[in-house]
């Protein structure tokens, strides 16, 4: 969104919503799973979603468990739509050529979750600044 | 990447079309509407680090001023939360009362939602009708548990009081009056042509995007996705409970489902009494340490209570996910995008009847 002149800062209360009980939980399981820093993963959170998608953040999450990419293990290793639509931390583009890249060499015979790893790897790398 | 964007309009924090404080922050092209985001912590109550360390007996209290709207679905879910970690038994008649008293905060709850969109799109006649049908209801809530809002009606193994037989044949008088009135008031707005022009295919929630968001209650069930958590309550499926589910998505079929799930409840309510157990209505028990994940039907969708207490009862750690939070986001970020004008973006919003205070709990 672009600047306001009477803009507040929200950044104390985004993380007041990420340091909730189950916020928190889902925090770690996301940071755990790309292999990144606690701190690092709220601080991006709070500067590239708003308020109200990260109330929202568990249930989207659960959803994303519960209903996205059950038909494609490569998509679910990756977190294709987890982390595009459910959760989005990558823009979709992106995501489409980490996922052609995991799944070629998924099919040139590397074992997926050596081939996963190297897909997050990509999403880290389309993370950082 | 930079956007082209035309105009940013501010909508709140306070707003004549708002029942509560929330800022909508819009980006148009034109009249059309390319994002939008919500901004909140208005009113904040910080009430679950409140409840952290307290007695079930006083949280039971705290827990129904979550919302002034719908108090009574938080009153139910969390002593049913407490009655799940304790493995207390609830009397026939206690549960058929809660249902009674559910119901009747749900039809109170549906009334509101439905005239503050009359009020909205400017149809204050139809908005006034059904805030009277509202106060008719209230008297009903009233006359049962002795309060308008923040009964405590429910409490562990039961409820605190019994229904009277007079007081049975004043609701069921009740319950006749506000059917015919409200027959009318459903017919006036599913009939309206200036109404149908600024709520049917306005707001458009495709059933993917609300799946994404995890959308629930009226709101999800206006897209065609047909959940409900009353289906799972042991005291709903006695009674034959099918959820209402429209497939329109729209504005139109937001408010219409209200309107058919308030003739829903009032045929569980005629239901209940018809079928009304006799027989004690609390059963006892204490309560004991545990942890659980406990979900009920609130009129706005799923609320859930994660809840851990320790051996005397104490609840330890509580998180409340109120469904306004996930109508809230997908509304803003599916619904309003892309209305052709700014004055739909409020229709949309109250259309998905948004709870701030269940949201900022």
């Amino acid at each position: 969104m672009s600047r306001w002149i009477y803009e507040q800062d929200l950044v104390s209360q985004k993380y007041r919503i990420l340091i909730a009980m189950r916020h928190d939980r889902i925090i770690r399981q996301i940071a755990a799973d790309l292999g990144i820093g606690l701190q690092d993963l709220r601080k991006y959170f709070i500067e590239h979603l708003d308020m109200i998608l990260l109330e929202n953040l568990p249930a989207r999450y659960e959803a994303a468990l519960a209903a996205a990419d059950h038909g494609d293990p490569v998509a679910r290793a990756v977190g294709r739509a987890l982390y595009t639509t459910y959760i989005p931390i990558v823009p979709p583009y992106v995501m489409d050529s980490i996922y052609r890249h995991v799944d070629a060499q998924v099919k040139s015979g590397t074992p997926l979750i050596e081939a996963a790893a190297k897909g997050r790897a990509m999403i880290r790398e389309a993370m950082e600044p | 990447m930079k956007r082209t964007v035309d105009v940013n309009i501010p909508l709140g924090p306070v707003h004549p079309c708002f029942k509560e404080p929330a800022r909508v922050k819009c980006e148009t092209k034109g009249e059309r509407v390319i994002a939008a985001e919500v901004e909140l912590g208005y009113m904040k109550k910080g009430i679950e680090r409140i409840m952290k360390g307290r007695p079930w007996q006083e949280v039971m209290f705290l827990a129904e001023r979550v919302c002034g709207i719908c108090s009574v679905i938080h009153n139910m879910v969390f002593i049913e939360a407490m009655e799940q970690i304790s493995g207390i038994a609830v009397p026939p008649r206690a549960a058929y009362l809660r249902v009674i008293v559910n119901e009747l905060d749900r039809m109170q709850s549906h009334l509101l939602a439905n005239f503050s969109y009359c009020y909205t799109i400017e149809h204050e006649t139809l908005a006034m009708y059904l805030l009277d049908c509202r106060e008719q209801v209230m008297d009903a809530l009233e006359r049962l548990t002795g309060a308008r809002v923040t009964c405590a009606y429910m409490i562990p193994g039961g409820v605190r009081c019994d229904i009277h037989a007079e007081d049975q044949v004043v609701l069921r008088e009740s319950l006749d009056r506000i059917e015919k009135e409200l027959h009318r008031y459903a017919s006036m707005f599913g009939n309206g042509p200036m109404i149908a022009l600024r709520s049917r295919g306005v707001g458009i929630l495709t059933p993917v995007a609300a799946r994404e968001a995890h959308v629930v209650g009226p709101t999800a069930r206006a897209s065609g996705i047909a959940e409900d958590r009353r289906i799972q309550h042991p005291t709903y499926k006695q009674l034959g409970f099918t959820p209402v589910v429209r497939y329109d998505c729209d504005n139109y079929a937001r408010i219409m489902v209200r309107f058919d799930e308030l003739f829903q409840s009032i045929r569980l309510i005629r239901a209940c009494l018809d079928g009304l157990p006799k027989g004690i209505i609390r059963g006892g028990g204490i309560c004991k340490a545990g942890e659980i994940r406990y979900s009920g039907e609130a009129p706005r969708g799923e609320l859930t209570y994660s809840i851990k207490t320790d051996e005397v009862g104490r609840v330890v750690e509580i998180q409340i996910q109120t469904p306004s939070i996930m109508n809230i986001e997908a509304c803003c970020h599916s619904m309003i995008i892309g209305a052709d004008s700014i004055a739909d973006v409020t229709a949309t919003f109250v259309s998905a009847d948004p709870c701030i205070a269940c949201t900022e709990r």
